[in-house]
């Protein structure tokens, strides 16, 4: 594992794509990682969990395999992102910031995606669904599921 | 559009040949002006920096695009990112930097990738050894604020610092820095090489309770009617809200949006983000979402955005279930004027303009709710 790191630090140099780099690798910074960043680069391990508690999608506890931000900005809720919210958090049993038991979803409440000419909308992994409906919900939870 | 139009490299094999000095006094001559949304003219800021004597200048792309509504700058990245890219490259020789950082946010990630190509073929095309890199963001509303963004690539949390010194002068890592948004950027090009350049364009992010949102380039001027026909409600539309920073006006069909008249209703024109809200809405829920945000996103530096933010919040949530009375809309008012005067950056300092704005304007849909009571 140290090895790897280095290659990290060498490659991304800034603090942030490092993290964001450990993260995309473990999906999430572990202590053990902050501890060892901080000692091969120097950056006092305060400061190193400053930045990454400080960040919505850098994370230092695990979380599901299936990450969701919807956004719950004027554009979406306008558009109804409340009810879709509600309709998420009642088909996963969760709410925002928890993962499911059997760690197939997390879901996060957050700021605008911009997304907004398609509202509502939310990031699965990174990726766009958008103009959502309880319709489409299901699908995706569906197809996450098997 | 006019946003769409391509230099193909003509206006950076132009800018090259003339003398920097030249390339800003043509840029403050053809009226570019900031378009994160302080208007600031994009060649004195350019100015400051070739004035500043360094051994290393930097330029920053600001693809942070947080304000709520917006989505302009995901547009330009996607259908003019070429533009965009010889933008940032003119301005790296102008102000004399070898590196520049483009900051997406990370919630346009999946635009890395072929940025990131265009990148290379731009840079190989032009012949340059300026260095462009890609930061993305990891989630924060106040990394679009300069010194935050600054902090943030630094390897720092994203929280703004007091200016001066500002950015031109000392900004990331300590040298000269010029940080402009994506829009301005991917003006430069074409304010360089088209006669026919026209300033007042701009880019419209429409949204809310409209079947067309999307984005319209208009000039500034236009009038509201005009702007959100092109949305196409369905609905009466009752108010208008600039992003979630740039407070909220009734739909006065026949005012014009021209950032000074905006300024004048006591809101800001900003990044020209206008959310429609029609009249089945409630403007206290609508509040209380934008109070939510802000108390999301303080950065936690200042006391008046953090501890305020939170008492705003708690405050508008008593409203908003009918469990207050007039006293708290004025404890609400006083609050939202201390936050807006006291508050280090510009997040805090505009982050109550919305309930002000809204206290303005749809002042008897608060005192209904504690009517209730």
């Amino acid at each position: 594992m140290p090895d790897k790191l280095d290659k990290i630090i060498e490659s991304k140099k800034l603090l942030l794509p490092i993290l964001t780099e450990i993260q995309d690798r473990d999906g999430y910074i572990s202590e053990d990682n902050v501890r060892q960043l901080s000692k091969k680069t120097k950056i006092p391990l305060s400061e190193i969990y400053g930045v990454a508690t400080f960040y919505s999608f850098l994370t230092t506890k695990p979380e599901g395999r299936n990450i969701i931000h919807i956004c719950n900005s004027p554009s979406c809720y306008v558009n109804g992102s409340l009810n879709i919210i509600e309709f998420i958090e009642k088909e996963l049993g969760i709410k925002s910031g928890q993962t499911t038991e059997d760690k197939l979803f997390t879901l996060h409440i957050g700021s605008c995606i911009g997304c907004c000419d398609k509202a509502p909308a939310m990031l699965l992994n990174g990726e766009v669904h958008d103009k959502l409906t309880e319709k489409k919900i299901k699908g995706i939870i569906k197809k996450c599921r098997s | 559009m006019q946003i769409l139009e391509k230099s193909g490299l003509e206006a950076w094999k132009k800018a090259k040949e003339m003398k920097p000095e030249k390339v800003i006094s043509l840029l403050n001559k053809k009226g570019l002006a900031g378009r994160g949304g302080a208007c600031f003219p994009a060649g004195t800021k350019w100015e400051f920096a070739l004035n500043s004597e360094s051994d290393k200048k930097y330029v920053i792309c600001n693809a942070d695009e947080g304000e709520p509504g917006t989505f302009k700058d995901k547009y330009i990245i996607i259908n003019n990112p070429e533009t965009l890219v010889e933008g940032i490259l003119i301005a790296c020789n102008t102000i004399g930097a070898k590196h520049a950082y483009i900051y997406l946010r990370r919630e346009y990630r999946y635009l890395e990738k072929n940025l990131t190509k265009i990148i290379k073929k731009i840079i190989k095309k032009a012949d340059t050894d300026i260095q462009i890199d890609i930061v993305l963001g990891a989630g924060a509303y106040i990394c679009g604020e300069e010194t935050a963004i600054i902090r943030s690539i630094e390897g720092r949390r994203g929280q703004p610092y007091y200016k001066p010194p500002f950015p031109a002068v000392e900004g990331l890592f300590g040298k000269p820095t010029i940080i402009n948004n994506v829009e301005t950027l991917a003006n430069v090009p074409l304010a360089i090489i088209k006669d026919d350049w026209n300033p007042n364009l701009r880019l419209f992010s429409l949204s809310g309770n409209l079947k067309n949102p999307g984005i319209y380039e208009m000039p500034l001027g236009t009038s509201l009617k005009e702007l959100i026909a092109l949305g196409k409600p369905e609905k009466s539309i009752k108010a208008i809200y600039f992003g979630c920073a740039g407070g909220c006006i009734p739909f006065n069909q026949e005012w014009k949006i021209d950032p000074e008249f905006i300024n004048s209703t006591g809101c800001m024109l900003g990044s020209c983000t206008m959310i429609a809200v029609d009249e089945s809405q409630s403007i206290v829920d609508i509040v209380t979402i934008i109070a939510k945000f802000f108390e999301y996103e303080s950065c936690g530096k200042c006391t008046p955005c953090r501890e305020g933010s939170m008492r705003i919040l708690s405050l508008l949530e008593k409203i908003s279930l009918g469990y207050a009375n007039m006293d708290d809309i004025k404890l609400l008012e006083e609050l939202c004027c201390v936050i807006r005067d006291s508050s280090l950056c510009g997040l805090g300092q505009s982050s109550t303009m919305h309930i002000l704005t809204a206290l303005k304007n749809f002042r008897e849909e608060f005192e209904e709710k504690c009517r209730l009571r």
